[in-house]
């Protein structure tokens, strides 16, 4: 009797409530798991997440993995999408980049230090977003001629890992097993704090990502998706992004 | 019967589908590309060090567990088998906190100046951890499978220990410690879990043939592609090589 009543509870959703898979890029984790927690609390809706590199989410999403919503931490991975396998674009945050050095280490103080000899650097790989990102910021150092003509090939011979997503970046720095890392601001969440400092990055040489999203075309819950949508780019949506670093769009 | 051949090609399409995918027109030019020949690289001498690191500490070791009795000996021999049962990436987290940087003999490592994370000295590590019980096992069955009159007759016949074990023990529980040995390098030919996280991912350096499949996935098929089909056609000829030897020390 008991094991009837919760298989049916299991089965038959409050009417109207639809489940919601969303892809989203690693450097969301934090903001969309509580976006998706105030989401389903409004709505109803039960959203699940994937995160991974935005790179993964794409070749995932080409090979025709089911998802409601994709969104990606930058265009490259994103416009190939569009109209195929995603309808939509809108851009609902930014972001900046930042360097960690562990709390425990005084190796790196500054953007300079990056090339010093016998620093381990770990980046992440060129064709996930942030690593992307990181790749145009050394090349502004370089062009700017502040610290020599030959900055980022410097830097790049410093680079021990490119690691697959930005949270893995920031996993080898947290553990104290690299000198530095590039992540998004908003990756210096509340708990990354406790083990790493944050070195100064000019803002001349920042790079902005921007966020794009958009409903996976064939989407069974497509309306849904549009909510989801639509709440990320609402006042209480945005409030949650912004209070994990994120930047308006 | 219609329900095992439905199972047996269950088994056998994935790898032929990754076989006909990968040898294709484009093989040789993709297989000469850099991001496939320093994996190959990478994988080649990383293996061979771990089996030859292997074979050097994991001999005696294996020895000592067939032939001595001591207290707790059947505890450390299951402690010994626990890699093999362990998933991958947990071995990598032990292995990241025992000898990372900020792991327990990190401090030691740094005062002595040796880094061993994200280094190819990782990467070895990651596999002797996780393939080198194979040939502990293998080398375990071997010697306690050698005839022991043998060795006392090589003994009595005026033999030192060393050339009993030399001429006698080693010959007769050789077809067990290849077996041993080649399951050990394909263990860590596919090492994947450890790797990633201990010895990190840099081309030519740390990225092995899975990780260059695993990184390759991201963006180009292609070299993956290339990969997984001579990853099929190792995996293969490991299997037959296995059988071979199997046959070779079965008794007759």
């Amino acid at each position: 009797m008991k094991f009837t009543a919760l298989l049916l509870c299991l089965l038959v959703s409050p009417a109207g409530a639809a489940s919601l898979t969303v892809f989203a890029a690693s450097s969301l984790t934090d903001a969309f798991t509580e976006v998706g927690r105030a989401f389903d609390a409004r709505t109803g809706h039960r959203t699940t997440f994937q995160f991974a590199g935005s790179q993964v989410l794409r070749t995932q999403l080409e090979g025709g993995a089911r998802a409601d919503v994709f969104a990606s931490a930058n265009d490259a991975q994103f416009t190939p999408l569009l109209g195929r396998v995603v309808v939509g674009r809108e851009v609902f945050a930014r972001n900046r980049l930042t360097l960690i050095a562990p709390a425990g280490s005084a190796k790196v103080r500054t953007l300079r230090d990056l090339t010093a000899p016998g620093v381990r650097l770990v980046v992440a790989a060129p064709n996930v977003p942030v690593g992307d990102y990181t790749r145009r910021m050394f090349a502004a150092v370089e062009r700017s001629g502040t610290y020599g003509a030959d900055f980022a090939a410097r830097a790049r011979r410093n680079v021990v890992s490119e690691e697959g997503n930005v949270r893995q970046v920031a996993l080898k720095v947290s553990l104290g097993e690299a000198d530095a890392a590039v992540v998004y601001a908003s990756d210096v969440t509340p708990a990354l704090k406790r083990t790493v400092r944050v070195v100064p990055l000019p803002t001349r040489f920042n790079q902005t990502a921007a966020y794009p999203v958009g409903v996976v075309r064939g989407s069974a819950n497509a309306d849904a998706a549009q909510a989801f949508v639509a709440f990320v780019k609402s006042e209480a949506g945005q409030a949650i992004l912004r209070r994990w670093g994120f930047l308006r769009p | 019967m219609a329900l095992g051949g439905l199972f047996a090609a269950f088994l056998l399409l994935p790898t032929l589908v990754l076989l006909t995918r990968g040898l294709n027109a484009d093989f040789l030019t993709t297989l000469r590309s850099p991001a496939v020949t320093d994996a190959l690289r990478v994988s080649l001498w990383t293996t061979g060090v771990t089996v030859l690191l292997t074979v050097l500490t994991g001999t005696p070791l294996a020895y000592l567990l067939a032939r001595r009795a001591f207290p707790g000996r059947a505890l450390l021999d299951a402690l010994l088998d626990l890699p093999v049962v362990l998933p991958p990436v947990v071995a990598g987290l032990g292995l990241l906190l025992t000898f990372g940087r900020g792991g327990l003999l990190g401090p030691g490592l740094e005062l002595a100046g040796v880094q061993l994370a994200f280094s190819p000295a990782a990467v070895v590590l990651a596999q002797l951890f996780t393939a080198a019980p194979f040939y502990l096992r293998a080398a375990k069955a071997g010697f306690a499978a050698v005839d022991r009159d043998a060795e006392a007759a090589a003994l009595t016949d005026g033999a030192g220990r060393w050339g009993a074990f030399r001429f006698v023990t080693w010959p007769l529980a050789f077809p067990f410690l290849l077996e041993g040995l080649v399951l050990t390098w394909a263990r860590a030919l596919g090492e994947f879990g450890a790797t990633i996280l201990f010895a990190g991912s840099l081309q030519g350096q740390t990225r092995t043939v899975t990780l260059a499949i695993y990184s390759a996935l991201d963006s180009d098929l292609g070299p993956a592609l290339v990969l997984s089909a001579v990853m099929v056609v190792v995996a293969f000829t490991v299997l037959l090589t296995v059988r071979v030897l199997a046959a070779r020390r079965a008794p007759p």
